[in-house]
């Protein structure tokens, strides 16, 4: 098991760096997709008023 | 969390293929006699690889359809495709040194495929500095005209790199690192499956990645007729 | 026919018209060769004094210093053109707008030549190689070499003129992508200081060629895209 550490270190940054980015990308894609919504939403109410 | 079925579908098959690909790199592909354990870098590393190239291709197809018929959509995808590019890039950068030490006795040996890499590196991280200014039209049309560039741009890379590498010493251990010899059936399978889970996660991000950028693009076209409405 | 001869007037008309621009000042050569120079003699104190050692280096530090001189000199002819604004005007006046791509990178492939031409008797000096031995062979690489800086850099500095932070997207984007150029120039001009013919480096020559090429049509097919509005 030499070069255990370098294994180690490949893999998880690998890992860590797909997960944050996917998290990432979710998380501001459903904040985008809310703000889209609640706009559209209110400009429906101004024009329909 | 998952904004519809098909997205939610995808986000399973991701999660199957890549505990599947950890299950195999781990439990079933044998280690290799000579690097040993370490040769299991291989797996994420070539499939980091692969996944950028195919980025950057897509990046490519994309700039010339966005040249070509002016749509957003396509302008929105080759952005994405960059950025998750550059990340995948990031990674081979990060993964072949982790890998090259134990194996070549040094970090880093201008291996040509590594020294490919971080010429991309640069030229795409170039491209998202060149689209970090507002979402002008010019813009986008400027960073497709790179992303077809770049991407023109790579077999002349390589084949410079590899003829310039021929004047420098050779690693002083094993063979070389990138496409190490793949030794069984066994390792091919895993591989396979280590790509297919890299791909489709590839294509999760793009979806994403693009959805946002076209997201950012309604809210942007959104606020100006607030502030057409108001001014009325 | 007279449309490829309209072209070639008009290449011809801007060409002029920048070269005497130029020549009323000589801004942009001055500081390219100046610069060139500079980074010469700094990396050869860089280097230190073992002979053996320089002559190994001459040919990379001699391209290092004309990739500068490129994006220098493009900057400069980049800033005095916004400066005047003259752009707009010079595109409605042609039949065929790649004709202003053409014209600036053949100016700027002057100033490239010029550079060379005055900095390479400096370098014979002070590094002690002759260069007159392979100078027709040389003249090739040279040529062949900056013909590729001048596409790409020209083509670069265009779409650079709009974005905010010019002088550093500039090499951002240049130097990656003549990455190929660079290794094989060097490569072969190093070969031919060491005493090769031309024949020896046809492969790196037919690098340099393919890539001119290539850049030059790429460039040629996307200009239109860059000026349109």
């Amino acid at each position: 098991m030499k070069n255990f550490w370098y294994l180690f270190a490949a893999y998880s940054t690998v890992w860590i760096a797909l997960w944050v980015y996917t998290i990432r990308l979710s998380r501001k894609n459903k904040e985008l997709q809310e703000e889209l919504h609640d706009l559209q939403a209110r400009v429906e109410r101004v024009s329909t008023k | 969390m998952f904004l519809d079925r098909n997205h939610m579908f995808h986000a399973i098959a991701m999660y199957i293929s890549m505990t599947t690909a950890i299950f195999l790199i781990f439990a079933y592909a044998p280690t290799d006699k000579m690097q040993g354990i370490v040769q299991k870098i291989f797996y994420f590393h070539v499939s980091s690889a692969i996944t950028m190239f195919f980025a950057f291709f897509v990046v490519f197809v994309a700039s010339i359809m966005y040249l070509w018929k002016s749509s957003d959509w396509w302008d929105a995808v080759a952005l994405s495709a960059a950025e998750i590019g550059v990340v995948f890039c990031t990674l081979v950068l990060i993964t072949g040194p982790i890998w090259g030490r134990p194996i070549w006795g040094t970090w880093w040996s201008w291996d040509p495929t590594l020294t490919l890499t971080l010429v991309l590196w640069l030229i795409y991280v170039a491209y998202l500095m060149l689209r970090i200014d507002a979402h002008d039209p010019k813009r986008a049309r400027f960073a497709a005209i790179l992303g077809v560039v770049g991407f023109v741009d790579v077999p002349l890379i390589r084949w410079s790199v590899e003829k310039w590498r021929t004047l420098h010493p050779k690693p002083v251990l094993i063979q070389e690192g990138g496409t190490t010899g793949i030794e069984s059936s066994a390792m091919l399978l895993t591989f396979v499956v280590c790509l297919g889970a890299f791909l489709l996660l590839f294509f999760y991000l793009l979806w994403e990645r693009t959805s946002i950028a076209q997201s950012r693009h309604s809210l942007e076209v959104l606020r100006q007729e607030i502030d057409d409405l108001l001014t009325r | 026919m007279s449309g490829s001869k309209l072209f070639i007037r008009q290449v011809l008309a801007l060409l002029v018209k920048d070269l005497k621009t130029e020549w009323r000042t000589r801004e942009i050569f001055t500081s390219m060769f100046v610069f060139a120079v500079l980074v010469i003699v700094v990396f050869n104190f860089a280097i230190g004094a073992d002979p053996e050692l320089i002559r190994q280096v001459v040919s990379g530090v001699v391209w290092v210093a004309l990739l500068f001189a490129t994006v220098l000199g493009l900057q400069r002819a980049g800033q005095m053109e916004s400066e005047e604004d003259s752009l707009e005007g010079v595109l409605l006046a042609l039949h065929d707008r790649s004709a202003l791509f053409v014209a600036k990178m053949i100016a700027q492939m002057l100033y490239l030549v010029l550079v060379v031409v005055c900095s390479l008797p400096l370098c014979g000096i002070w590094f002690r190689i002759d260069f007159t031995a392979c100078i027709g062979a040389l003249g090739v690489v040279f040529v062949l070499g900056m013909l590729g800086l001048s596409i790409v850099g020209t083509l670069f500095s265009m779409i650079v003129l709009h974005t905010r932070a010019r002088e550093v997207m500039l090499p951002m984007l240049f130097l990656p992508v003549s990455v190929p150029l660079t290794i094989a120039a060097v490569y072969a001009t190093d070969q031919l200081i060491v005493g090769k013919s031309l024949r020896d480096i046809t492969d790196y020559l037919t690098l340099i060629g393919i890539f001119d090429i290539v850049f030059l049509t790429l460039a040629l097919m996307v200009f239109d895209y860059i000026v349109e509005d």
